[in-house]
């Protein structure tokens, strides 16, 4: 487990960052945790010529709110969103699906900016942001653009991000009044990545109705995406057992679904179908008790 | 592994199938396609740069085109070694008219995969193997669509289609 | 610290130094001039090796030798294999392999150069030219005529057939009284995952001749044998250290390639040279564990009562063997009667050779999987006459009275009270309890399962007529001049604890502070000879040869003592730093008794000075530890998921010397059992490319995923040696697999479901849940 050599950049501020990764192009790579991308290289599946560490860019690591919408720096690490007592009370979708992801050691390094940029098509994160409506940063050398997350995941480990842009931070609103949110997962029990994970948001109108539902789903299909079939079924009705069950049956309509040796494509689809179910009750169920 | 799928593109079938068999065409829509020489036995040996994410690997390839039916279908073998491991599929594709301005590309092979990519990549190897199919589909698409429908010069010193 | 100490949870010698960091393990070995070795391995399951490039390899920067199979040949030996089975077939196993390759990861060229980093580099630049040949995988097909053979030269790909047969099974055939039960069950492939990988290094001096390897092994003094024939090197000349291991689980219980390449490549080039295994490397090329098929017929009376077992073992063994590959399945075989004196046994073992890594001894080695098929079966009588597990077991059980108890297996247990072990697990898991509440949940439509595993194993390895090369250990205790012990063994610990249980023995035995004995092992010039640590045998027959030891030096203390004190020897004991007669009124100090046989002023006639024996303790027989394990689980109806809910384990390691020690052996041993029920599985595809290879893909159990597992002792002490211990460190992985898969089982009774194969992955439940109540 020993990888190719590589030269070695640890910039300080975004815009040296910015200035490395242009002047490298496609031969330099963002570190940031290194749980993705360290034990690629130490197989020798990634061999970047140049490693650009973002650790040490301070100004990466923030956690904030700012009217009403949550911004999380790059480098926030799983475990600091987990710990987060601002997420815990304004976005707690996001501490739930921090603790459901890897194992201590992964949650103490790994990045939430690191994970996203992967875009491993079983992350946690993926699912979370997009059931968030959330919106992702990037800076490169020729500016900031803002990501809508639907438009980040493009496929199996790609996304949105150009090789010299900079993913520094993740924008996504806060629970609002009659909001619920929950994260369900099923582990791999070797990699401990979602064989399906399940976000969901739930809004109740003042009658109770769902005035707005939103799921998003990784593990089971090339990249994390929006059921948007299940939103739709769901809108204007009661979040009642029957109407979940109906909406969630539609978790993985249109969907080209992933097959391996730990699940089949027809059992994520069923389990697509369930986990949708598991999260929305859950989620009806909080944001009719908040 | 099997890989099988199909894709659509918006060209005539003898202008696809003509495209098909074009090394130009195919070395422009390879993904990472770096070099690419015909042997001469009639097949053609390629310098391929394939990569998912931040995962590349430089492949030396051997393509090979058996049993060609024009315009309707052939074999395709391809023999890669590089990265750490080789890739070996054959597959057969098939050129169907779908009207008169469309073609459906229909393939199903089986690929063998060894090496470090086969011993942990099996959770991503077929999406992969997928993503890099399409990647292929869709540059050759802009390929025949630049052949079959030429943009109008707009220097007339300069011929619109391929040489 | 309070005497006795056997029997008290006495805290760990070990720890200190790895809690904190301290500890060294091979690769903290720098040694000046050293040199780091890498290996390229074969991409091929099979093929045969054209030309193999190395020009760029050797210009690479840093590189001192590249080497090939052709480079080696005839320079270094085979790769041995110590199973004695009559008729095996042993196909020739290089070092490096020499114009065939014949499973993937095996090591093709080895690079030596000036860091680790150097030679990986320079691996990946050899270019080796392959003709593959076709794979063969599956093991079933490997024995049809039509499948392509690995070793031409052998002449098909059946490496040993073994018959053991007891009574007379023929006779059963005919008696139509008898239920007949077919079953087929798989125990898949494992990987033994030791947290520390293996790792070498070999130090060839040429001034002094002298050849000295650090290896990461259970077993130094094999080894040292081995690697001097290999190196053709006389024993004296060579030296083997076993540093810290970090775990072995039976896998570092062998002789490897990369050793001998370590060796070749030092002696050659007079420098030292590391080889440390990566995790990949680790799972493709160290070797694995179970893969057998078994096919069964169990004639059972309609009471219940099991008459009858035939078995056939289809024994997966990998491309080549290893130190013990095809020993492993035999003991399956010999263990197969499980806790039940079943009268009429066949059971055919037959070895194949396939295009993958060797299978050979991983923790229960050949006893988990003889468990596994005796307590499913018991529990299919159960299902088959419907009958609870408990009463089927009960009604199989030999009575305590009938130890030692011969089989028609040709093993004779020791000594059991498999009842008072059931009842007690019973008790702790609260069975009848739990059969009620499963009742309940069906009725909801949820799946609580409740399994039970009753085992015995076969431990403490073992009489030398019944081993391969020697089944002894040797033992020594010395005092030195200011008073302190010093305790060499010959077994190799790496993880267990007997440094501390160890201490134990001596400390009581000379009625001497715990921290006054210091414990040796692993080092073939400190400890004159030795067998290792495997086989649950290292406190057994390790830790009474250091007590056979410890009682020499006391008699020769006490004659000493008597002398001094004018009484006849066979008064004194031995307490509280003092050797006294037992009502205390004559008394000598311990120290001074040790003054006076180390400056031997006045010694009795016929005394030698000094203070130091050995002993060689050769066991009589094996012994059998067993006991009663009950596993609850709950499985998501609409997923198949399965929660381990509760777990309760009451063995019986014969005496208990330190129950800290035991519960840390029963824990691990339990988790890794239920990692090969629910998780674990190495896979290979159909072109023999393993594809579970890395831990993202194999399912190495973690803490996380269990519940608290409940556990107790019994304690039936074995007549086998003085100690009276049985051994511990595989019960838990022995016991524990057939009570998990029994629990699934049990679970989906509703569903009408007979038997799941292992890895029980949600997948497989969900298909059976898919399919609807059947009953």
């Amino acid at each position: 487990m020993i990888p190719q050599s590589f030269e070695y950049h640890a910039p300080r501020t975004v815009a040296e960052a910015s200035s490395l990764l242009a002047r490298l192009g496609s031969d330099g790579k963002i570190l940031a945790g290194g749980h993705s991308l360290v034990p690629m290289m130490k197989l020798r599946l990634a061999a970047p010529k140049h490693i650009v560490d973002i650790g040490r860019i301070a100004e990466l690591a923030h956690i904030r709110e700012e009217d009403g919408t949550i911004q999380i720096g790059a480098l926030a690490t799983h475990f600091n969103i987990e710990s987060s007592p601002l997420l815990k009370d304004r976005c707690p979708l996001l501490v739930e699906t921090a603790r459901e992801i890897g194992d201590v050691q992964v949650r103490n390094r790994g990045t939430i900016g690191g994970s996203l940029a992967h875009a491993d098509p079983a992350a946690d994160w993926p699912a979370a942001i997009l059931a968030l409506g959330g919106e992702i940063l990037a800076v490169s050398a020729r500016g900031e653009r803002r990501i809508p997350a639907r438009d980040f995941f493009l496929d199996v480990m790609t996304s949105a991000l150009e090789f010299d842009e900079i993913l520094t931070a993740i924008r996504v609103p806060a629970l609002p009044a009659r909001g619920g949110d929950a994260y369900l997962k099923l582990h791999h029990p070797a990699s401990g990545f979602a064989v399906v994970g399940v976000a969901a948001r739930v809004l109740l109108n003042a009658q109770g109705a769902v005035q707005e539902a939103a799921v998003g789903i990784t593990g089971v299909a090339p990249k994390a995406y929006r059921a948007t079939g299940v939103e739709a079924a769901l809108r204007g009705k009661s979040p009642s057992a029957r109407h979940i069950e109906a909406a969630a049956s539609h978790a993985a309509d249109g969907i080209e679904v992933n097959s391996d040796l730990y699940a089949s494509a027809d059992y994520r689809r069923h389990l697509a179908a369930i986990y949708t179910r598991r999260a929305l009750e859950r989620a009806a169920e909080r944001a009719a008790a908040s | 592994m099997k890989l099988d799928g199909s894709y659509t593109i918006p060209a005539p079938r003898e202008v696809v199938w003509q495209q098909l068999m074009n090394p130009e065409t195919l070395a422009k829509s390879l993904p990472g396609c770096e070099r690419m020489q015909p042997n001469p036995d009639g097949s053609y040996q390629a310098e391929l740069k394939v990569g998912i994410g931040a995962v590349k690997g430089s492949y030396q390839a051997r393509i090979e085109i058996l049993n060609p039916v024009s315009p309707e279908r052939y074999r395709m073998k391809v023999e890669g070694k590089g990265a750490g491991g080789f890739v070996n599929g054959e597959g057969l594709l098939t050129l169907t008219e779908n009207g008169s301005a469309q073609t459906l590309i229909t393939y199903s092979g089986e690929a063998q995969v060894g090496g470090v990519v086969a011993s942990v990549g099996q959770r991503l190897l077929q999406a992969a193997a997928r993503q890099i199919v399409s990647q292929f589909f869709q540059a050759f698409a802009k390929q025949v669509q630049a052949v079959a429908f030429p943009p109008p010069s707009t220097d007339p010193l300069i011929p619109s289609s391929p040489r | 610290m309070a005497t006795p100490l056997l029997g008290q949870r006495v805290k760990r010698k070990e720890d200190p130094r790895l809690i904190q960091g301290r500890g060294h393990y091979v690769d903290d070995i720098q040694l000046p001039g050293m040199l780091h070795m890498a290996f390229t391995r074969s991409l091929h399951a099979h093929a045969r090796i054209g030309s193999i490039r190395v020009a760029a390899a050797k210009a690479a920067p840093g590189v001192v030798a590249v080497y090939t199979g052709q480079d080696i040949q005839g320079q270094l030996g085979w790769v041995p294999c110590a199973a004695g089975i009559e008729g095996l077939k042993v196909p020739r196993h290089s070092c490096l392999a020499i114009d065939k390759v014949c499973y993937v990861g095996e090591p093709v060229a080895a690079v030596v150069a000036a860091s680790g980093y150097a030679a990986r580099d320079a691996a990946d630049l050899i270019e080796v030219d392959y003709e593959p040949l076709p794979a063969v995988v599956n093991p079933e097909k490997a024995l049809a005529k039509e499948s392509p053979v690995i070793h031409e030269e052998l002449g098909d790909n059946v490496a040993f057939v073994a018959k053991l047969a007891g009574g007379d099974c023929a006779s059963l055939e005919a008696d139509k009284t008898l239920k007949v039960i077919k079953a087929r069950f798989i125990n898949q492939r494992l990987a033994p995952v030791s947290m520390e990988t293996r790792g070498v290094v070999a130090n060839y001096s040429p001034g002094e001749d002298l050849l000295t390897v650090w290896s990461s092994t259970q077993v130094p003094h094999i080894l040292k044998t081995q690697l001097a024939i290999m190196n053709s090197l006389d024993e004296a000349r060579c030296r083997v250290i076993a540093p810290e291991v970090g775990g072995g689980f039976g896998s570092k219980l062998n002789v490897y390639g990369e050793e001998g390449m370590a060796c070749l490549a030092s002696r050659r080039l007079g420098r030292p040279v590391k080889w440390i295994e990566g995790r990949r490397e680790n799972l493709q090329a160290t070797i694995h564990g179970r893969d057998q098929i078994n096919e069964l017929e169990v004639y059972v009376r309609p009471d219940g009562k099991v008459v009858g077992l035939k078995c056939s073992i289809i024994a997966d063994l990998g491309a080549y063997h290893q130190l013990l590959t095809p020993a492993i399945p035999t003991l399956t075989a010999l263990m197969i009667l499980g806790c039940y004196n079943i009268p009429n046994v066949f059971v055919q073992t037959t070895g194949v050779f396939t295009n993958k890594m060797a299978t050979d001894a991983y923790r229960g080695a050949g006893r988990p999987e003889a468990t596994y098929i005796i307590e499913r079966v018991m529990d299919l009588v159960a299902h088959e006459l419907n009958m609870d597990p408990v009463d089927v077991r009960m009604k199989n059980f030999p009575s305590p009275d009938d130890f030692p108890l011969a089989l028609p297996t040709g093993v004779t247990y020791d000594t059991a009270n498999y009842q008072r072990s059931l009842k007690k697990v019973l008790k702790a898991a609260g069975y009848s309890r739990l059969r009620k509440e499963q009742e309940r949940l069906r009725k909801k439509g949820k799946y609580l399962g409740i399994g039970l595993s009753t085992y015995v194993e076969i431990c403490a390895m073992g009489p030398s007529s019944r081993m391969p090369a020697g089944g002894w250990e040797f033992g020594e205790v010395r005092i030195d001049p200011t008073g302190k012990v010093t305790v060499l063994s010959g077994t190799s610990p790496h993880g267990q604890g007997e440094e501390t249980s160890f201490a134990q023995i001596v400390a009581d035995g000379l009625g001497i502070p715990y921290d006054d004995v210091t414990v040796y092992h692993g080092d073939t010039f400190q400890v004159p000879m030795g067998i290792g640590t495997f086989g649950s045998r290292t406190t057994a027959v390790g830790g009474t040869a250091i007590y056979q030891a410890m009682g020499r030096l006391k008699k020769k203390m006490a004659r000493i003592a008597a002398h001094q004190l004018g009484v006849k020897p066979g008064e004194l004991v031995f307490r509280d730093r003092r050797i006294e007669t037992e009502d205390g009124q004559k008394s000598i100090g311990f120290a001074e008794v040790v003054a006076e046989a180390i400056f031997a002023k006045q010694l009795p006639p016929g005394i030698d000075p000094g203070l130091h024996e050995h002993s060689v303790f050769e066991p009589s027989n094996y012994t059998f530890p067993f006991g009663a394990h009950v596993a609850v689980v709950e499985v998501d109806g609409e997923t198949g998921e399965i929660r381990l809910r509760n777990y309760y384990a009451v063995d019986d390691c014969g005496r208990v010397l330190n129950p800290m020690l035991v519960d840390g052996q029963i824990h691990g041993g339990v988790a890794q059992a239920v990692g090969q029920a629910l998780w674990e599985e190495l896979v290979y595809d159909e072109n023999g490319q393993l594809i579970t290879g890395s831990l993202m893909d194999y399912a190495v159990p973690k803490a996380h995923q269990f519940c608290w597992f409940e556990t107790q002792n019994t304690e039936t002490r074995t007549p086998v040696n003085p100690l009276g211990v049985k051994g511990v460190g595989e019960a838990g992985t022995i016991g524990a697999t057939p009570a998990v898969v029994n629990a699934v089982v049990d679970a989906l009774k509703p569903f009408g479901v007979r038997h799941i194969d292992m890895p029980l992955k949600p997948e497989k439940i969900w298909r059976i849940l898919k399919q609807g109540v059947r009953n």
